[in-house]
């Protein structure tokens, strides 16, 4: 029974995700409307055949925006998670393998990037990198990294004490050798679970980036952005908050659901949900 | 329980030292000219020169680092360069209503997470643990900032209930200074819900197999006795160090919400200096952020100790 | 003649998939009797016991002809009654390594919660009641014992507290789970004449259960046999240990005499 749910809600997780990749790719090939095309003369139009959610305070196709939205969202995710992930599986391993005073400095710096709360880190970031898209994947790879550090540090010492890798140093293998062939293979399926569940976090850091206008730029359309810019007309015209927060939600949730169900599935379910 | 208490309190003053290497790094350091990243390319060479000249520049980074960390713990953490005031007095301008809105949402979090925590675990499987998965899965997913914008057109605007955004100093009525914080506080806290069920539930369910439960079934006591005197007691003490840890981290988990909702608090002024690109106010308010956090978690970690008298006496290991 | 304290017939033990655990186990407790099963650990005797005792975990799923607790079928009876039953009437001694009072909790707070509940005494009675007990277990020092937490006692002194707290209730029949497993032998003789004192001095009978042939055929005058979650034999002590049956009685006689 516990199996079926959970299937279920991979499934689920699965179908999110489709959708959200699937508005991408047609995104590519059609489009309803051009997205950044001010009409001035259909202002806040309900939904309609014409406009299919209607369109926003500048006349634009709200559709049309979400569609390409969706781009930058998945952009985001998995660029500044892959660059992230990369860089700290590559730190905390050297931290796993390293001895001594090397080892505890870069495990003391982890330490002091992990401590930064929730999104303070990459506002910090993109303060100094300044607004845009790039400097936003750029301050969200970063606000990676300590995570990733953290497992693949975890991950190299529960190894290191395996007896296989003590087998492998004791025929003179080089470290880099052991890492590549030992132990990075055992690391993956716990990074690969981490990886799906990063993707959703970093789609909701871009968006709140978006949010406060330190992300995607105008005129170019994020979903965190379209939120932000019908913020003035959501009191009299709350729709406007309605399709493009439910795209968010959507993403978010289908990439946490399918982290989850790898999660159950490497670590076994126990306590956790 | 002595050197423990040393131990973390060495470990946690190194932590502080890294985080403001960092910071002092990531903000003056790596921008490369920190005097042109706040006043912006247009600003004159004079201005440049002098701020340069103010904020020590023209030295090299470890020198600077030095003197700014001497001055800093020295409680002088310079002047905003957009407010023209000190920053320590700008945090603490602040910091009351920042506070405030950690405190109420945790207010109003614990209980409906305790109850729906607790209830999911002894029901595993049942409808109620399914509902409690559910919000957790939900409350991971729904951006706070979509949530406060519905909130707000809802509550507030279709059906009046809250009063428009905005803070409403203590000065001008205590309940409805307490109102203008309420919605606000409802947002984070609905945000904080499915966190503190997901620690709630899984310490609840570790308690529940524990060999005392087998025990109080052995003995026949009752449900109710097993769950509160037995279960309650071992699974409460988790959840309590990561509710003082969530509390210090809502200093910068406000962000959102203090700007959706007019909210003059620390996250606002951190969201200004980010925005104005304030490299003395960005550092200051970071610095304070992040001392609050290691501070916090140090003191929950001595807490747990103290409230789990197993750990303090060293006996875990004793049968 | 004798009254059954507990008697169970055609007991069968399965998990959430359908693996037979236990299968087919019928048993028996009279009065002043001191009956042990022996087996291998999951041949299914704990089990067994706790399918008894209703108190299996959730997942396992137990079926049975007929259980039957102080001589009264426990058909018709909700699951309230049987646990307020045997809370009552049976005693419940665990094996000393598992952390059977709650490690958080004064041993005062939790040795009388039992006493309280079913016989309606108060919270002084029952602190009077288990300073005896522990007196006549053994325990010097009652007063420091009953103001300690479980983990700052040592382990000999934790397995006469929970003997204590399973006589509290004056109960009619103990069950006992591998009691003296991880004690050191000393301790263990002590334990175990401490079981045979209240067994032969006051007639409680005594379901023992354990892994050790040598205990076993020390105290008790019957026994039964279990392997595989299978009963394989029983009879008087004397004469399964004299006159083995089953290959596997034979086998764990052999590997104990070679020990010897």
């Amino acid at each position: 029974m516990r199996k079926g749910k959970n299937n279920r809600l991979v499934l689920l997780g699965i179908a999110l995700v489709s959708m959200v990749v699937l508005l991408c790719l047609i995104s590519f090939i059609y489009l309803p409307h051009d997205p950044n095309n001010m009409n001035t003369l259909d202002r806040l139009h309900r939904p309609s055949g014409e406009y299919f959610l209607g369109t926003d305070q500048f006349g634009r196709d709200i559709l049309s925006r979400i569609m390409v939205s969706t781009r930058y969202a998945l952009l985001v995710g998995l660029v500044s998670v892959s660059v992230g992930a990369s860089i700290g599986v590559v730190i905390g391993s050297i931290g796993g393998i390293a001895k001594g005073v090397l080892q505890s400095v870069i495990m003391r710096i982890i330490d002091g990037f992990m401590a930064f709360p929730g999104m303070l880190l990459a506002l910090m970031l993109v303060a100094v990198t300044g607004k845009g898209l790039w400097n936003s994947v750029l301050a969200i790879a970063i606000f990676m990294i300590p995570t990733y550090a953290r497992l693949a540090y975890s991950l190299v010492i529960d190894q290191k004490n395996e007896l296989y890798i003590k087998a492998a140093k004791s025929y003179g293998a080089t470290p880099l050798r052991i890492i590549g062939k030992h132990i990075l293979p055992s690391m993956l399926p716990k990074l690969i679970t981490q990886f799906s569940s990063s993707i959703g976090g970093a789609i909701l850091l871009e968006s709140s980036l978006s949010f406060l206008g330190l992300g995607v730029q105008p005129p170019n359309a994020s979903l965190g952005l379209m939120l932000s810019e019908s913020r003035q007309f959501t009191l009299s015209y709350p729709y406007l908050a309605i399709p493009s927060g439910i795209v968010l939600v959507i993403a978010i949730l289908g990439f946490n659901l399918i982290g989850d169900a790898l999660n159950d599935y490497t670590v076994g379910r126990r306590t956790s949900a | 329980m002595v050197k423990y208490t040393i131990n973390r309190l060495l470990s946690g003053v190194v932590v502080l030292f890294v985080i403001s290497w960092i910071t002092f790094f990531v903000l003056t350091v790596i921008p490369g000219d920190a005097a042109l990243l706040s006043l912006g390319t247009d600003a004159t060479p004079e201005r440049l020169e002098a701020l340069r000249e103010s904020m020590g520049l023209n030295q090299p980074w470890y020198e600077r680092y030095f003197s700014w960390l001497t001055h800093f713990l020295a409680g002088d953490w310079g002047n905003s360069l957009f407010f023209g005031e000190e920053v320590l007095t700008l945090i603490m301008q602040r910091l009351m209503i920042t506070v405030s809105l950690a405190v109420f949402s945790l207010l109003l979090a614990i209980p409906v997470a305790a109850i729906i925590g607790i209830l999911s675990a002894i029901y595993q499987d049942k409808w109620i643990d399914r509902l409690a998965r559910t919000v957790m899965q939900l409350g991971d997913a729904i951006p706070q900032f979509w949530l406060a914008l519905i909130f707000l057109v809802f509550f507030s605007g279709k059906l009046g209930w809250f009063p428009v955004p905005g803070f409403i100093p203590v000065e001008e009525g205590w309940w409805r200074s307490i109102q203008s914080l309420l919605l606000p506080s409802i947002v984070v806290a609905i945000g904080l819900v499915g966190y503190l069920i997901r620690i709630i539930r899984s310490s609840m369910l570790s308690a529940l197999e524990q060999d005392f439960m087998l025990m109080t079934r052995v003995n026949g006591l009752s449900s109710a006795q097993a769950v509160f005197k037995y279960a309650l007691r071992s699974a409460v003490i988790a959840p309590v160090t990561t509710i003082l840890m969530q509390l210090a981290g809502l200093l910068a988990g406000t962000v959102l919400v203090e700007s959706i909702f007019a909210l003059p608090g620390v996250g606002r002024l951190l969201l200004v200096a980010v925005e104005q690109r304030d490299v003395i106010l960005l550092q200051g308010t970071v610095m304070f952020i992040t001392g609050v956090v290691v501070c916090v978690n140090f003191l929950a970690d001595i807490l747990y100790r103290v409230i789990n008298p197993m750990i303090q006496f060293g006996g875990e290991r004793n049968a | 003649m004798s009254s059954k304290l507990m008697e169970v017939r055609g007991l069968t033990i399965k998990d959430s998939s359908g693996t037979v655990l236990v299968e087919n186990v019928s048993l028996e407790l009279n009065d002043k009797e001191f009956v042990g099963i022996v087996g291998e650990s999951g041949s299914g005797k704990s089990l067994t016991t706790q399918a008894i005792l209703n108190v299996l975990p959730k997942s396992l799923q137990a079926e049975y002809k007929q259980l039957a607790l102080m001589d009264r079928s426990v058909e018709g009876l909700d699951a309230a009654q049987i646990r307020a039953l045997v809370g009552r009437e049976i005693g419940f001694v665990p094996q000393n390594t598992v952390s059977f009072l709650h490690p958080l909790i004064k041993i005062k707070h939790q040795i009388g919660d039992a006493y309280m509940r079913h016989m309606k005494k108060s919270r002084k009675d029952a602190y009077a009641k288990a300073c005896r007990l522990l007196s006549k277990v053994g325990i010097k020092d009652p007063d420091r014992v009953m103001n300690a937490y479980p983990f700052q006692i040592s382990g000999g002194m934790k397995q006469r507290v929970n003997i204590a707290l399973a006589l509290m209730t004056d109960p009619k029949a103990i069950i006992a789970d591998e009691p003296t497993t991880a004690l050191d032998t000393v301790i263990q003789r002590q334990v175990m004449d401490l079981f045979d004192t209240m067994n032969r001095l006051e007639g409680v009978p005594i379901l023992f259960i354990s892994h050790d042939l040598n205990i076993i055929r020390r105290y008790c005058s019957r026994v039964y046999v279990m392997y595989k979650g299978k009963l394989v034999e029983s009879g008087s002590t004397e004469l399964v240990f004299s006159q083995p049956k089953h290959p596997y009685t034979r086998q764990l006689l052999d590997s104990t005499m070679t020990i010897k």
